[in-house]
């Protein structure tokens, strides 16, 4: 990780991806172009089922782009590898082994003896606080820690970048907002790139330079929008005018995606015979 | 009365409760009422000696294991009973040998060392059988499971043999095998490893697949993902299929020793039957039930060793 030559550049450019076969084709992400500068902390926003997720694991070498380039430092992606650290929705944890043994695993297959991987373990696991549970196997924590175990675990192979795909989604929304903070720290302090996949509004304004807002299926970008709060983020921020309203200009984006989303399933019967009223307010308490 | 027995149920450890106390005393009137707690009274009210908690495991376990014996020793009543007074009532205890009987011929075999013997070729079969089988199973097991290629080559053969139970393959066994020793471990061998296939490949298909994703995400190469992920991952099931082989061992092993065998428990208990020394058979019995105990019993203790994990997961118990 030296300044000198940045490095996580990753672009995505003219991306169409399709699943199935003909004639029963899906199409899950349109001609998406996005790009994730060396450094930036980017998120992906958008109502689910929007393809965010595809585009990740684009990114991460599980799915070829039916169309278009995926770039990672201008080279194409071809498959997985431990120079994008991915952070998943469901707990991802080896169950078989400790909490430091899974962060070693990264620097195992890197063939570092054992005394290397230990002390880098042990090191990781210090900064996230983790160090006391470092013999203790993943059934044994809660699910936040599992989750920064995650975290440290994508980070011990010193990735360029990081993939994090609905990462505090399972989480409730107390542990989930110190994640957020722990995250914005561990990012400033290591400077890499994050992809970061979310569908919490405020969650994606906290945490980023800049926010892809997703359409409806098939997903196509909507709008990029700068987030022009310094850093270090603060909770306290959350209250400023300015968050305020980056939160009400992206729920307006969205709360149409939604209701695109949902349009087709709301004319073809599923609501009928509901008071508009009602399913006006149902639909704001979802978004 | 009401008061004291309140303290004495209140739930706050004793360190908690001298703490808290005083801050509860002032708030709430009934509360005030109390008298202030000793403090070594309350550590002795909730923290437990190491003769309590003897007491207390023994008051949880006792009435199971008084169960487990109660009905043991119902069993062996019944036929000591049955067999005393003759018993026939369309099932026939005449010739069936008494409890004491049984006893008194465990002390004579093994005046001789012929009994050992013969316990020493069943179980040197056992190990040998169940060993190739885990191996080739496992290894076969995770290779089928993984891979398209090696499943559909190898699987549908499989299929046709697995059905084939191990027993019907003596007579081809003892043709196909240079001596007699080699084909009833061969049929061993046959008993353990379809278990230990199809559990070894059902486990393999059942790693969950974001595992895999995480691994090859962290730098893990093919070999690696089967090595350090697919087999830890499967090694639950693996050992459900270690269990059900073992079993299944011992059962093709006591039939291809009662059919083609010279020593080994199987035969000792078949050569009783000729020779008509019904406590023989009954204590051939016994041993094999005995043996096969103690050989499931060791799989569960190799299971939990080597997965300590599961002791703490929602498949926490799975390995009882």
């Amino acid at each position: 990780m030296s300044a000198a030559a940045p490095k996580g550049h990753v672009q995505i450019k003219d991306v169409s991806v399709r699943f199935g076969s003909k004639g029963r084709m899906t199409e899950a992400a349109s001609r998406v172009s996005l790009e994730v500068k060396p450094g930036e902390f980017v998120s992906i926003i958008g109502p689910s089922g929007c393809g965010k997720s595809t585009l990740l694991n684009i990114v991460a070498g599980f799915i070829k782009p039916s169309e278009g380039k995926a770039l990672l430092d201008g080279r194409p992606i071809g498959g997985p590898g431990a120079d994008r650290g991915v952070v998943f929705q469901q707990y991802s944890l080896f169950p078989w082994m400790t909490v430091r043994k899974n962060v070693e695993f990264g620097l195992k297959m890197k063939g570092l003896g054992q005394n290397q991987r230990e002390a880098a373990a042990r090191s990781l696991l210090g900064m996230a606080g983790l160090l006391a549970f470092e013999n203790h196997y993943p059934d044994q924590l809660s699910g936040g820690m599992k989750q920064r175990v995650g975290i440290v675990r994508a980070l011990a192979t010193s990735p360029q970048v990081m993939l994090m795909d609905e990462p505090f989604g399972a989480l409730d929304s107390q542990t989930r907002t110190v994640m957020q903070e722990i995250l914005t720290n561990m990012w400033q302090q290591l400077q890499l790139s994050v992809l970061f996949i979310t569908h919490d509004i405020e969650e994606a304004i906290f945490l980023s330079e800049k926010v892809y807002v997703m359409t409806a299926r098939p997903g196509r970008i909507k709008a990029e929008i700068p987030i022009p709060l310094p850093r270090p983020r603060t909770p306290e921020m959350t209250a400023s005018p300015t968050f305020q309203a980056l939160v009400r200009q992206l729920k307006a984006l969205i709360r149409e995606e939604s209701l695109a989303a949902m349009g087709g399933e709301l004319s073809s019967g599923g609501l009928q015979g509901i008071d508009h009223q009602f399913s006006h307010d149902g639909m704001n308490a979802l978004i | 009365m009401p008061a004291t027995q309140r303290l004495f149920h209140d739930l706050a450890p004793p360190d908690a409760r001298a703490e808290v106390a005083p801050a509860r005393a002032l708030a709430r009137p009934e509360d005030m009422l109390r008298p202030p707690l000793p403090a070594a009274a309350a550590v002795a009210s909730v923290a437990a000696g190491p003769a309590e908690l003897l007491w207390q495991a023994l008051r949880e376990r006792a009435p199971a294991h008084l169960m487990a014996l109660a009905s043991l020793l119902g069993i062996v009543l019944f036929w000591h009973l049955a067999t005393t007074y003759k018993l026939d009532f369309y099932i026939r205890f005449t010739n069936i040998p008494t409890p004491t009987e049984v006893l008194a011929k465990i002390v004579e075999v093994n005046a001789s060392p012929k009994f050992i013997k013969n316990v020493g070729m069943s179980l040197r079969r056992i190990f040998i059988g169940f060993a190739i089988a885990t191996v080739l199973g496992v290894t076969l097991g995770m290779l089928i499971g993984r891979y398209r290629l090696t499943r559909n080559l190898l699987f549908p053969a499989m299929e046709v043999f697995r059905p084939i139970p191990a027993i019907a393959w003596v007579p081809i066994s003892i043709m196909l095998w240079p001596d007699n020793e080699v084909s009833i471990v061969f049929i061993t061998f046959i008993g353990a490893f379809f278990p230990i296939l199809l559990n070894t490949i059902s486990g393999v298909q059942a790693v969950d697949d974001v595992l895999l994703r995480a691994s090859q995400c962290l730098g893990a190469r093919e070999r690696q993902i089967m090595w350090y992920v697919v087999l830890p991952g499967a090694a639950p099931q693996i050992f459900t299929g270690l269990a059900v082989g073992m079993g299944v061992a011992w059962v093709s092993l006591i039939a291809a020793e009662m059919i083609s065998g010279q020593f080994g428990i199987g035969y000792f208990t078949w050569e009783a039957y000729s020779l008509i020394s019904y406590p023989e058979i009954v204590l051939g019995m016994i041993t094999i039930g005995i043996l096969g105990l103690m050989c499931s019993g060791l799989i569960r203790f190799v299971g939990k060793a080597l997965m300590p994990w599961l002791a703490y997961g929602s498949r926490a118990g799975s390995m009882r």
